[in-house]
């Protein structure tokens, strides 16, 4: 299965990172060298939509926590937004909707 | 090395002689058994088209011009072949390694679960843990203390195969290191949490379901960290819930409480606990719902909880094209009648 | 028997003349066709990684010999110098399956399989020498 990202920059800080495909083992690692660096800059606003994301598994969710502890040592935000109802189930088991602020509904491509 | 190599040249000049007297298609089947036996002497292409040119000049002492420079050609071009060849056995050779140390790493990791499964008295117990391929990022836990009290774990290492598996052994030693707290199911995962967030990588986490189970009081005690609910299943309402513990998965924040929920088991009530290659399991229809488990389940619940689990599990399988995406994980426990 | 002869490779021309040289020296010591073209082939690779990766370098074909006991071997060795980048991680392209340069994509593994004896040296930002020797039976 494949993934695709872009980046689309909103501002000097706000940055959304578009995400179409699915989030496995195999395409993780691409994910992580793209959501990576916007996270690691300082004082950073990294939006992830996942709108186009029909599923995730457990090595997807960790690239999410990777990034998020990443963006919380640079002093950065990382929010999720437009996931599906089987990928926010995953969120909600797991509790790691706890810890990553996750959107109810797709906005943010209309601000 | 020298003598095989005068014995083919001698066997390729009785096949081409063979053949050029008489174009039947047997010379032509010998010619392909002995593409057999070069193949099993690893000689490489270059070095047949050498032979050919050898035995084709000792035959016709007077080759056409350019024949003989013809050849030479060929045999250039052949070169590349016989590299990719030498390079294909010896990668071949490589991954065969690598396949017996994976082997020797899975069979040690087996040691890391339970050999049997405890047998306690007014209890059926069904366990089937299937690797996706050779090393397995799920794990389940069995104990049994004096009192015919089971602590039961199942848990679920981000990812699969061999990182996944490196991390198992830190579960099972810290289950092992925590005896008392056995039939504590939250403080359980609260200590496990507290080893699993010191040691592991920032991107890995566990999720896990612990679960006690007290036969002289007939209590089911159980608290879970992100783990994939499993059912329970009401014999005196015939129906099955959702078995599912709120708690964050282990290795994310370091101080975390497990909320413990309780159940009372009535006889032939029984919980199930799976991992998400269960509930993930995808056909070309799609994901299968959690309802079509629970469906298989009912199909096969007059069997022992064994057969239970064998059955769903090759059900399930069949439906997949017997290719397992993630490791799988099922356990029943029921309370006998 | 010519001792030593030396190509600059900086072209295509370049590894073309390496191969000349090399056949012509190994034609001279003795060895047959299938070796001819393997000798040629290593000659061949190593000149093409001094083409792409290090622009300028030479090939040095000579002739070798080799006294064990009362047994006397003829060889021939190949030495491929350049003023390249230098190699970072030697065991990872002298592994199978690491060749990235397509064409015949041998690459050293391909090389070292061609030839008896084998050795690299690499220093980074100042440049490789690989130098391998077939010796003849």
């Amino acid at each position: 299965m494949n993934l695709s990202t872009e980046v689309i920059e909103k501002s000097d800080k706000k940055k959304i990172l578009k995400v179409a495909g699915e989030v496995d083992a195999y395409t993780a690692p691409e994910l992580k060298a793209n959501l990576n660096p916007l996270t690691e800059e300082e004082g950073a606003e990294v939006v992830v939509d996942l709108t186009e994301v029909s599923y995730i598994d457990s090595t997807g969710l960790g690239i999410f926590i990777g990034a998020l502890k990443s963006a919380e040592n640079h002093d950065a935000t990382l929010r999720l937004t437009g996931l599906n109802e089987r990928v926010k189930r995953l969120f909600t088991i797991t509790g790691l909707d706890e810890v990553i602020t996750i959107d109810d509904e797709n906005t943010e491509e209309a601000k | 090395m020298a003598e095989s190599k005068e014995l083919l040249h001698d066997q390729y000049a009785n096949i081409l002689r063979a053949y050029l007297e008489e174009q039947s298609e047997q010379g032509l089947y010998y010619a392909q058994q002995f593409s057999k036996r070069v193949l099993e002497e690893q000689i490489s292409p270059e070095e047949v088209v050498s032979l050919h040119l050898e035995v084709l000049e000792e035959f016709f002492p007077d080759l056409p011009k350019g024949a003989h420079e013809s050849f030479e050609l060929l045999l250039e071009v052949m070169m590349g072949y016989g590299l990719a060849y030498r390079e294909h056995q010896s990668l071949r050779d490589k991954t065969k390694e690598l396949e017996a140390e994976i082997n020797v790493a899975a069979n040690m990791q087996q040691t890391f679960l339970p050999d049997e499964i405890p047998h306690v008295n007014g209890l059926d117990v069904g366990v089937l843990s299937v690797p996706a391929s050779k090393m397995s990022g799920d794990y389940y836990h069995f104990v049994k203390d004096d009192h015919d009290c089971v602590g039961l774990a199942i848990a679920d290492i981000i990812g699969k195969g061999i990182p996944a598996a490196l991390c198992m052994s830190m579960i099972k030693y810290t289950m092992d290191s925590y005896p008392e707290q056995r039939l504590q199911p939250g403080a359980l995962l609260e200590n496990v949490n507290r080893v699993v967030e010191q040691n592991i990588a920032s991107n890995m986490f566990i999720t896990m379901m612990y679960g006690s189970y007290d036969s002289r009081t007939h209590q089911f005690n159980y608290a879970g960290a992100g783990h994939e609910p499993g059912f329970y299943y009401k014999a005196a309402e015939d129906t099955f819930e959702e078995l599912h513990a709120k708690g964050i998965v282990l290795g994310i924040k370091r101080n975390t409480d497990y909320k413990e929920y309780q159940l009372t088991v009535e006889p032939g009530d029984f919980v199930v606990l799976l991992s998400d290659g269960v509930t993930e399991c995808r056909t070309d229809d799609g994901f299968i719902e959690r309802e079509a488990i629970t469906r298989l389940i009912r199909t096969y619940q007059h069997l022992p909880a064994q057969e239970i689990v064998n059955h769903v599990f090759y059900e399930l399988e069949r439906a997949q094209g017997f290719q397992l995406r993630d490791d799988f994980t099922l356990i029943i426990l029921r309370r006998n009648v | 028997m010519s001792i030593q002869s030396s190509v600059e490779v900086q072209t295509e021309w370049g590894i073309v003349s390496a191969r000349q040289a090399g056949r012509n020296l190994a034609k001279e010591i003795g060895f047959g066709g299938v070796d001819q073209a393997r000798i040629t082939t290593a000659i061949s690779e190593l000149a093409r990684n001094i083409y792409l990766y290090a622009e300028k370098g030479e090939i040095v074909i000579e002739a070798v010999e080799e006294t064990r006991g009362t047994q006397k071997k003829k060889g021939i060795k190949i030495t491929a110098k350049d003023r390249g980048p230098g190699i970072k991680n030697i065991r990872e392209v002298m592994e199978d399956g690491y060749t990235t340069s397509g064409g015949l994509g041998a690459g050293l593994p391909g090389v070292r399989r061609l030839m008896d004896d084998f050795d690299v040296d690499s220093v980074m930002e100042e440049g490789t020498t690989i130098t391998a020797i077939k010796w003849l039976r």
